[in-house]
């Protein structure tokens, strides 16, 4: 059946509002957890900041742009983070059957999944990823026009997609893989290289980066068409087309998985 | 007479992997393509009339799952005709989503953080049912079961019975045409249990809702099913009223009598004066299973009073589960 935006809209909304509301009443997890995520950005921008201490650029990239890059890849992730973060229990519902309760409901089954949980935590790491991007934007001495805001939206919006696409796909492998847990761990070990520029690795690495696990859509080929105006490629440009094709195809991989899948015995 | 589950020969058949034993079987596993083909469901036929109860049968891996998998939409048939409620279950899974209720025993359905009553407000807004009804449900609801004390507790707070009997209130909310029950009172007491059954009943009764119903407890057949549907290794073996199955079986009945003496011999004296029957003696209690057809019980109770002083009797029914342990081992040939 065909439900409208709006449907779907209303029902996350309240969704949400009633999940932030159990949320909320376990106060010692939602602290610890927060302090959690307080950490880990912490530890991951001192090990960048102590490596810039030691080299002034890394493959022709300046402090202050590797660091746009890495605000550019904190926020791009965020919406995988918040929205899809159900993505990574797929496997243990699957596996043990469980999943099958999601297929009894009239809408969509990709929202219904993904609307059951939303993690709070990636909104505090948005915050700082919005606060590097700032950050870097005033020490680049870059524009405030609209145009460029308008630019760094659209390629914030088609690196998360890309983002979203590498793991749905990933996770939709424990339809077919029984070990798929493996698979979405690798694709998410390798988006932690999606902050550095590709002109760091070798061709081969290029070449897997941008064409088999596309992590180079994260934020390398996205900030160029802000960093670098001048010398864009042709990939940067397209983009958010990519963004948008990886990320339908990685929703009809995960549905055609769950639309064949029927349960275990009984 | 039009139904509102129609099934018409549907089959149902598996690709298994034949595995090996051991690592080393393991590792031929990995390439092997050695499949056999299992049929789980056999030429299956029947057809639900809108508001029956239907009890659905058999031991485990009789093919239960897979049917009514089939009736939800989960699974596609592998030959054969199915349609519910006017429509193809898997060509149209979230359209007939929204006529259907389900419950399995253990999963529960419901949001597991949330108080009951904001996911039946979910449930509300995703069934889109009016206000009115909705509204309407809740106080039909209220005069069944205590909910009050459930609807602000979050459902990973309640017990096993309170989160069964939530799940079903839920599948009922939006007032589908068909409830599938898969083992509603699996691990549930006695007392839980007999409340579901009323409940499950009266909804029924209330809403003229169709309701089939998977189980082993067969107190849930006694209480719930005028009809069942007897099922194994994939082929159907029953399907008629409740009534008819003890019938099939002749209608038997087992008087129980207790006097002096030695019980061992008075049953062999007994078992000589009435051949036709089946004589047995426990430390306590000489058994006479009496076939109504040739002779009632009350006249062999009579023509053994002649000659024995009786102490004490008792007349047992042939229990459902009996016979349903009698087709299960011995089919209904």
């Amino acid at each position: 059946m065909h439900r409208g935006l709006r449907f779907y809209f209303c029902i996350y909304r309240k969704i949400l509002a009633q999940d932030l509301k159990s949320k909320m009443s376990y106060r010692a997890d939602f602290i610890i957890s927060t302090i959690g995520m307080i950490c880990t950005n912490i530890s991951g921008f001192l090990s960048f900041w102590i490596l810039f201490q030691n080299f002034p650029s890394v493959g022709g990239w300046s402090y202050y742009e590797m660091l746009f890059l890495y605000g550019f890849s904190l926020v791009a992730m965020t919406p995988v983070q918040c929205l899809l973060d159900n993505n990574w229990s797929l496997r243990y519902q699957v596996f043990s059957g469980d999943f099958v309760k999601y297929c009894f409901r009239p809408m969509n089954l990709f929202f219904y999944y993904q609307s059951e949980v939303f993690d709070v935590k990636g909104l505090g790491q948005m915050v700082f990823g919005i606060g590097t991007l700032i950050y870097a934007w005033v020490h680049l001495e870059l524009a405030c026009t609209a145009w460029m805001v308008l630019k760094l939206v659209v390629y914030l919006v088609s690196a998360s997609l890309v983002m979203a696409a590498l793991q749905n796909a990933a996770a939709a492998s424990c339809f077919w893989i029984e070990n798929s847990f493996y698979l979405l761990d690798l694709v998410m070990r390798f988006k932690d290289y999606a902050k550095y520029p590709m002109t760091i690795f070798n061709p081969v690495f290029r070449f897997v980066f941008t064409f088999v696990l596309p992590i180079a859509f994260i934020a390398y080929y996205p900030s160029l068409v802000i960093l670098r105006p001048e010398a864009v490629p042709l990939l940067s440009w397209l983009s958010p087309l990519i963004a948008i094709l990886l990320f339908y195809l990685s929703y009809k991989i995960w549905m055609k998985g769950a639309a064949g899948y029927s349960g275990t015995g009984s | 007479m039009s139904y509102i589950i129609e099934i018409k020969h549907i089959t149902k058949e598996f690709k298994v992997l034949n595995r090996h034993e051991g690592l080393k079987g393991s590792l031929k596993d990995l390439f092997s393509r050695d499949y056999r083909i299992v049929r789980a469901v056999d030429d299956i036929s029947m057809n639900i009339a809108q508001g029956e109860i239907v009890g659905y049968l058999g031991p485990n891996g009789a093919g239960k799952s897979t049917t009514i998998k089939m009736m939800t939409g989960i699974l596609q048939p592998s030959s054969g005709e199915i349609v519910v409620n006017g429509q193809i279950p898997y060509k149209n899974r979230t359209r007939n989503a929204k006529e259907i209720g389900v419950v399995f025993g253990q999963r529960s359905q419901l949001w597991w953080s949330l108080p009951l009553v904001e996911s039946f407000k979910l449930l509300r807004d995703i069934y889109e049912v009016p206000e009115a009804e909705y509204r309407a449900m809740l106080d039909l609801y209220r005069s069944l079961v205590d909910i009050e004390s459930l609807l602000h507790k979050p459902v990973r707070q309640m017990s096993l019975g309170q989160r069964t009997l939530s799940d079903i209130l839920a599948a009922f909310l939006h007032n589908p045409k068909i409830v599938f029950l898969d083992e509603p009172t699996i691990g549930l007491d006695v007392s839980m249990k007999a409340k579901i059954r009323t409940l499950i009943h009266a909804l029924n009764r209330e809403k003229q809702t169709t309701v089939i119903l998977t189980t082993h407890d067969m107190g849930d057949v006694d209480a719930l099913c005028r009809r069942i549907v007897i099922i194994d290794k994939g082929k159907m073996l029953y399907d008629n009223d409740i009534e008819h199955l003890k019938r099939f079986f002749g209608s038997y009945r087992t008087l129980k009598i207790r006097m002096d003496g030695d019980l061992q011999q008075s049953a062999e004296a007994i078992a000589q004066q009435m051949p036709e029957f089946r004589v047995s003696a426990d430390t306590d209690w000489i058994s006479v299973l009496v076939d109504e057809e040739q002779a009632s019980v009350m006249a062999v109770l009579a023509r053994l009073q002649e000659r024995y002083r009786i102490r004490d009797m008792q007349l047992e029914e042939i229990s459902t589960e009996a016979v349903i342990k009698k087709i299960y081992e011995e089919g209904t040939q």
